[in-house]
């Protein structure tokens, strides 16, 4: 056999020392590129320490670094949001995404980067890959619709922040279907939205009833589309989301959805096991958000209130001195006293934000989602079991 | 000469480089995989969700482990890729065929055809199809009643399908199979009387109606083993009521999109692979069959088609196992295969790293026995002299 040409032989060993340097360079780029960088020493000094005394099986789930340094020095806010559903998280004809959540994006933008348009909008429409997003730090935060679950709590890699809406599993159904519980759906052909909470409760409860059901499971917005034309006798989602999908519609008095509410689901922000600080500043803007509604602080009023503070709280909400002497017990070292008057004067307080997004779609009053204590201009009447918990945890 | 040219130095510093990035690159996956907590032990958990029942299947899902979900799902994407496989052969024949007919109609329509759906992305037709589907057929509340046998409706094509009986001796559940593995022996009679008939046919040039005898033996043996047993299969009767099907078989509308779909867009490209194969056969071939008075049927099926078929098994593999990976689109029209059902248990679960290694191994060992039995074809039918 015939040794290949030096010239031929050249030219191997060229691509093999080409391919070995790509290589190289991708694995160390991947390692060390400047927005990881921080996390990756994190990752690997808690690796050391933890491998010293525990099997390595078990170092899932400790500390990853502290997402709220790693927001600060990228000056950006990585917010993994839906993109495919109206009310909470949406992106319009023109590439915008707005919406309920979105609001929350804004709000701890403004309040840790001082700016509520340092926010990447990264898209975590599809359910079923929206935690690996965040436990790959794709992305600082979920605000996403997410239920807050002991299993998601326990086994994956995300912890829940304060939540920002109540909901439960409903059923849509059409008005002259005569459905008017779930003891009329034998047999019945229902949308299930696929990748979520609604299969399992909607399986666990025909199970408690003893019906047998035909599910079609898909996406979100594609078992509703489904729905309108007829494919199911029922759709299945959380109300709020039910609501988002029939208001849009032009015939959207021919359905209706049931009273009956199958489940809890109280939708909260998402963020990694492990991360104390960053989750103490997602909650407290939470809580900071329906404090201002309780207390009555607007965006339109909130520069006037931190110009001259009416009381103590007011002052330490907002961060300013009162009567010349400072009285604010917030903050941490990265973040200022101001961060929730930043972010009141970015989105508005809880109230603002729920009727500029939601408003008459889904009604508020003596719902959960009203406040626990409403102000007594807005007082109303709420039925026995009926009222809101919105309750803010106190400032001080 | 300095160390970094000479060519022993550069060899060492070349693999030693590659050497350490590949070392780099497993290291980084191992620690990868340790964070992520890689087992599969959540599929044993139980899957606490429900699909859509398929034939043969039916499950409830509340107690059955992921891994029993998981199967259905592979046992649905499976009935796709085989229907699928099916139609889109015959289309491609057929099709095929058409496009080198003397007939100027036949051969544009088939050209028409495949230029349309070969360049067209599936994705889209899928979607169509589905759209179609629900958009264009009658709300079940219109069904639309063919003679009380079939009903067709957005909910799916409802039409009769046997189903095991008691019969008239009272037959238990398993009475059903006695008559199947009936059917399968007398089947294998007639495959070796007709076997022996050829052969005699071959030997003495006295035709000896081989094919007849075999579908003879068949038929009369089935129906007097069907009248002995007591007929042990009845033919189910779907209905409408309210806005359910009842009995019968339905074919769901998700089901048939995600099929029709992938049967139109591989038809297209098997009907270019006959029409090649064909138009690749020696011209001497037709001449000598209408050189021996065969008909222009005779001439397809006993000359033409033969050695055509022979040839293009390889390419038609191919497309066969585009049909397995392509059935994935079942994403985009409801249809509860594999992947979907992998994805649902992701989402409860996590562990998405495990769950698409599942994944990927289902759809390559689906891959690799359609590669084998198209082999076991392909060696069949190029031996000579068969």
């Amino acid at each position: 056999m015939r040794l290949p040409s030096l010239k031929g032989r050249r030219l191997v060993s060229a691509l093999l020392f080409a391919g070995a340097a790509l290589v190289a360079g991708a694995v160390i780029g991947a390692c060390t590129s400047d927005e990881d960088q921080q996390q990756a020493q994190a990752v690997e000094q808690q690796t050391q320490q933890q491998d010293q005394d525990q099997p390595a099986a078990q170092v899932s789930g400790e500390p990853r670094g502290n997402t709220l340094q790693l927001i600060m020095d990228r000056g950006m806010l990585k917010c993994g949001v839906k993109q495919t559903q109206p009310l909470f998280g949406n992106r319009d004809e023109d590439g915008n995404v707005t919406g309920f959540d979105i609001e929350f994006c804004k709000a701890i933008a403004a309040a840790v980067l001082k700016d509520a348009d340092a926010v990447e909008y990264i898209d975590a429409s599809d359910a079923s890959t929206r935690f690996e997003l965040l436990a790959d730090g794709q992305i600082d935060i979920l605000i996403r619709t997410t239920t807050i679950t002991s299993s998601r709590d326990m086994e994956l890699d995300v912890d829940f922040a304060q939540t920002t809406f109540y909901t439960g599993q409903g059923f849509a159904v059409r008005k002259d279907s005569g459905i008017n519980s779930t003891r009329d759906m034998a047999n019945a052909a229902i949308c299930v939205q696929t990748g979520t909470t609604t299969e399992q409760n909607v399986a666990d409860h025909f199970t408690d009833i003893g019906l047998d059901y035909e599910p079609t499971g898909g996406l979100s917005q594609d078992v509703a589309a489904a729905f309108f034309e007829g494919r199911c006798d029922v759709l299945t989602a959380d109300a709020s989301d039910l609501a988002s999908r029939i208001v849009v519609r032009d015939n959207a008095d021919d359905y209706k959805i049931l009273p009956q509410i199958i489940s809890k689901e109280p939708l909260a922000p998402g963020v990694r096991d492990y991360d104390s600080d960053w989750k103490d500043v997602v909650n407290w803007v939470v809580h900071g958000l329906i404090r201002a509604e309780e207390i009555g602080l607007t965006q339109a009023n909130v520069a006037a209130n931190a110009a001259n503070p009416p009381n103590t709280e007011v002052a330490r909400l907002l961060g300013v001195p009162f009567e010349g002497g400072s009285v604010s017990t917030l903050g941490f070292e990265v973040v200022d006293a101001q961060f929730i008057q930043r972010a009141i004067a970015a989105v508005g307080n809880y109230g603002e934000i729920y009727d500029r997004e939601i408003g008459d779609a889904i009604p508020r009053d003596c719902t959960l989602n009203a406040l626990a204590r409403p102000l007594p201009s807005e007082a109303v009447d709420c039925g026995p079991g009926e009222g809101g918990i919105m309750y803010a945890l106190p400032y001080r | 000469m300095p160390l970094f040219y000479r060519r022993g130095f550069r060899r060492l510093l070349q693999q030693g480089l590659y050497v350490a990035a590949t070392g780099l690159l497993f290291w980084y996956i191992y620690d990868a995989l340790n964070l992520r907590e890689f087992g599969f032990g959540f599929l044993s958990d139980p899957a606490a969700f429900k699909v859509a029942n398929q034939w043969l299947i039916d499950i409830d899902g509340v107690t059955n482990s992921r891994i029993t979900m998981y199967l259905v799902g592979v046992w649905a994407s499976l009935r796709v890729v085989f229907v699928a496989i099916l139609l889109s052969t015959v289309v491609g024949i057929v099709v095929g065929v058409s496009r080198l007919s003397s007939n100027w109609l036949v051969a544009r329509m088939a050209m028409l055809y495949v230029e349309v759906f070969r360049n067209t992305p599936l994705l889209v037709q899928v979607v169509l199809v589905y759209a179609i589907f629900l958009v264009g057929a009658p709300i079940i509340q219109e069904v639309l009643n063919i003679g009380d046998f079939a009903f067709v409706s957005n909910r799916g094509v409802a039409i009769p399908w046997p189903v095991p009986d008691a019969g008239l001796w009272g037959l238990p559940d398993w009475g059903v199979g006695v008559w199947v593995a009936l059917l399968i022996a007398i089947g294998a009679v007639a495959m070796t009387v007709r076997r022996q008939r050829q052969d005699r046919e071959r030997a003495t040039g006295q035709p000896q109606y081989g094919n007849r005898w075999a579908f003879g033996i068949f038929a009369v043996g089935a129906l007097v083993t069907f009248i002995v047993l007591g007929l042990p299969v009845s033919i189910d009767r779907p209905y409408v009521e309210g806005t359910r099907y009842l009995e019968g078989m339905v074919i769901r509308p998700e089901f048939a999109a995600l099929t029709i779909g992938l049967t139109l867009y591989t038809g297209a490209f098997n009907a270019e692979i006959v029409r090649g194969s064909i138009q690749a056969l020696p011209r001497g071939q037709t001449e000598a069959a209408n050189a021996v008075g065969l008909s222009a049927y005779q001439r397809m099926t006993l000359i033409i088609l033969p050695q055509a078929l022979r040839q293009m098994i390889p390419s038609i593999t191919n497309q066969y196992l585009n049909v397995n990976k392509n059935s994935s689109l079942a994403y985009a029209v409801l249809y509860d295969d594999l992947f979907r059902v992998a994805g649902i248990i992701q989402n409860k679960a996590g562990h998405a790293l495990e769950m698409f290694f599942v994944i990927i191994v289902t759809y390559m060992l689906i891959s690799l026995v359609i590669s084998a039995v198209m082999n076991l074809v392909n060696a069949r039918v190029t031996r000579v002299g068969v």
